[in-house]
């Protein structure tokens, strides 16, 4: 995983990262740099502190601690020594890069009239290091399917972050558009559907220059970098979507957009931070959306050791919750039962 | 024989350093507004362009002559390549490199110089203003440049060819 973000990096935070035990870099997942702290790395969902010589312990004590210089460098190269070209960027507080990785920023905010312009004296850093896993909702995406219409129900998919959220939504986006409708198997003779992503973050698709660079299917438009409301209604207007993808929506005007879409027959996949439904109903506008019928299922997600797991709940059901268990996103080779039964109700949602 | 020989090579080259002299005075203010030009060109690119540094300074370059058109394509250069430059080293290291191939002086190195720290790292209105405030001295410099040049050129021509003669004239 290092591999993919190392051009970022300066040669001196390059060589620390690049003693790391080998296992430790293939799955390092999130690299967080803080001027003149210690170097903290994600590592399998867990947190390590690296030492220049490269190796990892869980205290603080002895950590390589980048300095001020380096940080500068960092900020310069992930802004491509244009810092002027990133004030979107700067307003929300992340960069993303080539390849879909995201780089949260943190420091001092700039305002201007009570909003937020922008963010100088840049001190924190997280690279947060971008996976494409194919397969990954094979077997959550024939429990969505609406055998009526030959596509998909509209979803609402909820997770705390970092549990995987845009990489199932990544992989159901390329499975409706390719038509690989899974294991269903009525769906066989079911054709791709058109798929819209508004890919406000540039995450689903991590589009450079308006291509995307991860795979989203034959059948797929994606407009990068869009607010979601504005770029959903604009996607139905210009693209005619049989599906539309969104990332992350909580805000009133996404729940308008959203209505809008499911009221002209389109399917909306949409992903929120939540823990689970109940915790969902807890954010006015979900609960909104909820209370309206506008997602037939709610998927919660769950990350654990042996993948992704999925719970789906029929959005109407209100607060009562079902005491189904959650199963595995996709088929786990060799022993799925056990998993299945392992994180009660949980399923996986990918092929380790 | 020998004396007339060397009386003409004498005569020849007190001309030419006087034409050389000259030709100096003619390019510096040719050249300052040269770079007063793809100064302008940046403030496009970032202005109104939002283009990344580098693509900038090499959409510059492509715009400027000869000698100034490698000083904005070294310092795009020097922050492509993976020994880890910041933008004002490479900056620095390809305007101090490449000056002495133009006809421009220390007076407008540091104007440069003084631009280069402040590239790429703040937001947009902080750029146009530093790069406003190095075309208001670049300015200055070419007229000051103009003024050098109405007044020294033809007399550098004439000041090689009359010191040429003087000498022959000395040595017979």
């Amino acid at each position: 995983m290092l591999d993919r973000v190392v051009h970022l990096l300066p040669p001196e935070l390059k060589a620390v990262l690049e003693r790391l035990p080998e296992s430790s870099m293939e799955h390092l997942e999130e690299i967080r740099i803080r001027e003149g702290r210690p170097l903290e790395l994600g590592i399998r969902g867990q947190s390590r502190f690296a030492a220049s010589d490269g190796t990892l312990r869980a205290g603080s004590d002895g950590a390589y601690k980048p300095t001020a210089d380096i940080c500068r460098k960092l900020l310069e190269k992930i802004t491509n020594h244009s810092l002027y070209a990133m004030e979107e960027e700067l307003k929300r507080g992340f960069i993303t890069v080539a390849g879909g990785h995201r780089i949260g920023l943190a420091g001092r905010t700039i305002l201007d009239g009570g909003n937020v312009r922008g963010i100088r004296d840049i001190g924190g850093f997280n690279i947060r290091i971008a996976r494409e896993v194919v397969g990954s909702a094979r077997n959550l995406l024939p429990k969505l399917l609406d055998k009526n219409r030959k596509t998909i129900h509209s979803t609402l998919i909820l997770a705390p972050p970092q549990q995987g959220k845009t990489t199932i939504v990544r992989d159901i986006a390329r499975s409706i558009s390719y038509g690989h409708w899974g294991m269903f198997e009525n769906a066989a003779g079911w054709s791709g559907r058109k798929v819209a992503i508004v890919d406000e973050r540039s995450e689903i698709a991590a589009c450079v220059r308006g291509i995307p660079t991860f795979d989203v299917g034959p059948r797929t438009d994606i407009m990068d970098a869009c607010p979601k409301a504005e770029g959903m209604m604009m996607l139905l207007r210009s693209m005619s979507p049989e599906v539309v993808i969104v990332d992350e929506i909580g805000r009133p005007e996404d729940a308008e957009a959203i209505q809008e879409a499911s009221h002209a027959g389109i399917s909306v996949i949409a992903t929120a931070h939540a823990y689970d439904l109940h915790d969902a109903r807890g954010r006015p506008v979900l609960r909104q959306l909820l209370d309206d019928g506008t997602f037939t299922y709610v998927v919660e997600l769950k990350r654990t050791a042996e993948g992704f797991m999925h719970r789906v709940v029929a959005a109407d059901m209100k607060d009562k919750l079902p005491a189904a268990a959650r199963e595995p996103t996709a088929a786990a080779k060799g022993e799925p039962e056990r998993v299945a039964q392992t994180y009660s109700g949980f399923q996986r949602g990918d092929v380790p | 024989m020998i004396k007339l020989i060397g009386a003409v090579l004498i005569l020849f080259a007190g001309t030419m350093i006087g034409f050389q002299q000259a030709a100096r005075l003619a390019a510096r203010p040719r050249q300052l507004r040269q770079l007063a030009h793809a100064l302008q060109r940046l403030e496009t690119e970032i202005g109104y362009g939002h283009t990344p540094l580098p693509e900038a300074l090499e959409r510059t370059a492509e715009v400027v002559a000869a000698p100034l058109a490698e000083l904005f394509r070294n310092a795009a250069e020097g922050v492509k390549g993976s020994d880890g430059f910041t933008f004002r080293e490479s900056w620095e290291l390809a305007m101090k490199n490449g000056w002495s191939s133009t006809a421009l002086r220390q007076t407008e190195l540091a104007v440069m110089l003084r631009l280069g720290s402040t590239l790429g790292i703040s937001d947009k209105e902080d750029q146009l203003k530093h790069i406003h405030l190095a075309l208001l001295q670049l300015k200055a410099e070419e007229d000051a440049a103009r003024d050098d040049q109405s007044r020294y050129e033809k007399m550098w021509k004439s000041l090689g060819v009359l010191i040429a003669v003087l000498v022959v004239i000395l040595m017979v």
